[in-house]
């Protein structure tokens, strides 16, 4: 059991009183709240370390470079895995955009990639952009319960599919990918096997498995500070693939018409990186591991269970997603049936779902102090394919607590749905 | 969940659906969340004479819909095309907070951008 309460009193914003209540922040999906612990290295960076990194030949420059390759390892022992195979970025959206730059020279017309029907656009439209160059994109559907269809993964890779690139976590359903089912089936073709990490590294434990070439995810979902993204990749792979842009920091020689590249992961961060946000990442890294993943993960198990069990009760509410906890994380997206507030109107090319709009739910919830967040979380191929228009969306970190969950049924239950 | 006038508007809108004549069509979603509205306009010399529409979306979206059109109808184009956006979201019969200006906006957006695609007179170019 985490001590919520005193978690709570490390979170700075938490302490807020919006029209004299407290809030109840239930969108860390989206992203998440920073302790104090984060908020003061960042600080304390800028007040006694703060230089240019790695070309400086002075003392300060030489402390700032060792904040930040610093920072490096302990994301690097996070994850299991070495530190040149850790490249900073700007966030996941960047990691994967890197990749489908520097991955294109190694397609060829005629090639595919392999994504699953549950991605965030952040991990489809850097794939998509591919399709211009004659290269076939494929989704992998899902089952009734929200899981990725396996036969169907099977069955759509082709020798042909170079890459497939997958969630470990759902952002909308919350389903947990089973990655080392999936890596092995990737390595049997011989695909470089990508995952998107944004929702899982913050919110259980991990360590790398083999299977995985490269994986991304976000500072600022796991209590960093915004506009720090890592970009995991095997050293190997790094070492072969050119890098995504170029200038400054990341070449080891310049002649007026050749260079050459720095060695990874300097090769894939040109010009001056974010420091205080690597520094960030790294205090935030250091607060989840005091707390444990694994007790992260169970606190989420037990509030996701709750917040099912009490949310079913509510006789008018669609939940998505799959309803067994171990194959689920804190992230629950559902809708509010209404016919009877619905329009009475029909009309030929309009497609009324009987559902009130996520907007307006949340809107309602807002007046409560409820934060949870509305329409369709950057996945409309989801959307579309679940046939509706957006959801509600509540999810659940380590500051969140039962009371939050009680705040949440308690506002859905002020909306008379007759 | 709003108002008796707001819900009642958007159970039973005045100016939904499609009319027999109409000279102008703007076909509009809104990006950030999936909104659609079709406004079907019958314009004679610069004047609104009817406009009607049809869509789904939240219901400030298509409130503000229908209170757009009762606000446009026998009006220039010339002056629906002015009208500020700021006075008719203050002027809307609920508090709209800024995360739904968008919401609110939204039959205002489309008409500019379609009246504005749409080569007429009162067309401000
Ligand atoms: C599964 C998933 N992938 C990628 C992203 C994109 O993350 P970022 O906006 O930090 O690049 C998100 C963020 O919501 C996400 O949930």
């Amino acid at each position: 059991m985490l001590d919520v309460g005193s978690i709570r009193r490390d979170f700075p914003i938490l302490q807020r009183k919006m029209d004299g209540k407290r809030i109840v922040y239930l969108d860390s999906t989206a992203t998440t709240q920073k302790p104090e612990s984060v908020i003061n290295a960042i600080a304390e960076f800028y007040r006694n370390y703060n230089a240019n990194v790695h070309r400086s030949v002075y003392k300060l420059g030489w402390e700032a470079t060792d904040c930040y390759e610093q920072a490096r390892k302990n994301v690097a022992d996070f994850i299991g895995v070495k530190s040149e195979e850790i490249v900073f970025t700007r966030n996941t959206t960047e990691s994967l955009n890197l990749l489908s730059y520097s991955l294109e020279g190694k397609l060829k017309k005629g090639d595919r990639i392999l994504i699953s029907s549950m991605e965030h656009h952040s991990n489809i439209l850097p794939w998509m952009r591919l399709e211009e160059r004659g290269i076939n994109l494929d989704y992998i559907n899902l089952t009734p319960e929200g899981f990725l269809d396996i036969e169907d993964f099977k069955s759509k890779i082709k020798k042909e599919t170079k890459i497939i690139s997958i969630t470990h976590q759902s952002n909308v359903l919350g389903t947990i990918n089973d990655i080392d089912t999936l890596s092995k089936i990737a390595k049997e073709n011989d695909s470089i096997f990508i995952v998107d990490g944004a929702q899982s590294i913050p919110h259980m434990p991990f360590k790398m498995i083999n299977g995985i070439d490269y994986m991304a995810f976000s500072g600022h979902k796991m209590l960093g500070p915004l506009g720090i993204g890592v970009l995991y990749g095997k050293y190997e792979n790094l070492s072969e693939l050119p890098p995504f842009q170029r200038g400054g920091e990341m070449i080891k020689e310049v002649d007026f018409h050749k260079v050459e590249f720095e060695d990874p992961p300097i090769k894939f961060e040109a010009g001056t990186p974010n420091v205080e946000g690597a520094v960030g990442l790294s205090a935030a890294i250091d607060y989840l591991k005091k707390i444990g993943m694994e007790n992260v993960r169970s606190h989420e198990k037990y509030l996701t269970r709750k917040a099912l069990d009490s949310l079913s009760t509510l006789k008018n509410i669609q939940i998505y997603g799959p309803r067994d906890t171990e194959k689920r994380g804190g992230v629950i997206s559902f809708n509010i049936r209404s016919e009877a507030i619905k329009r009475k109107i029909a009309s030929g090319n309009i497609h009324l779902d009987g559902l009130l709009h996520s907007h307006d739910v949340a809107s309602h919830l807002d007046e409560s102090n409820v934060f949870v967040r509305s329409g369709h979380h950057c996945a409309q191929p989801l959307m579309k394919y679940l046939n509706i228009k957006g959801t509600a969306r509540a999810s659940f970190y380590i500051y969140n607590d039962i009371d939050d969950i009680e705040a949440l049924v308690s506002g859905l239950e002020g909306i008379d749905v007759q | 969940m709003y108002n008796d006038e707001i819900m009642d508007r958007y159970q039973n809108p005045y100016y939904f659906g499609k009319p027999e004549r109409y000279s102008i069509v703007i076909d509009e979603a809104s990006t950030s969340c999936g909104d659609k509205i079709i406004l079907y306009i019958q314009e004679e010399n610069g004047v609104i004479k009817q406009i009607k529409f049809e869509g789904d979306g939240c219901i400030i979206s298509m409130v503000s819909t229908d209170l757009f059109c009762e606000k446009a109808t026998g009006r220039n184009i010339e002056e629906i095309m002015r009208i500020d956006e700021s006075d008719y979201v203050k002027n809307f019969p609920v508090e709209i907070t800024p995360g739904r200006l968008n919401c609110a906006l939204l039959p205002i957006r489309a008409f500019r951008r379609g009246v504005g695609r749409a080569n007429i007179p009162g067309n401000l170019k």
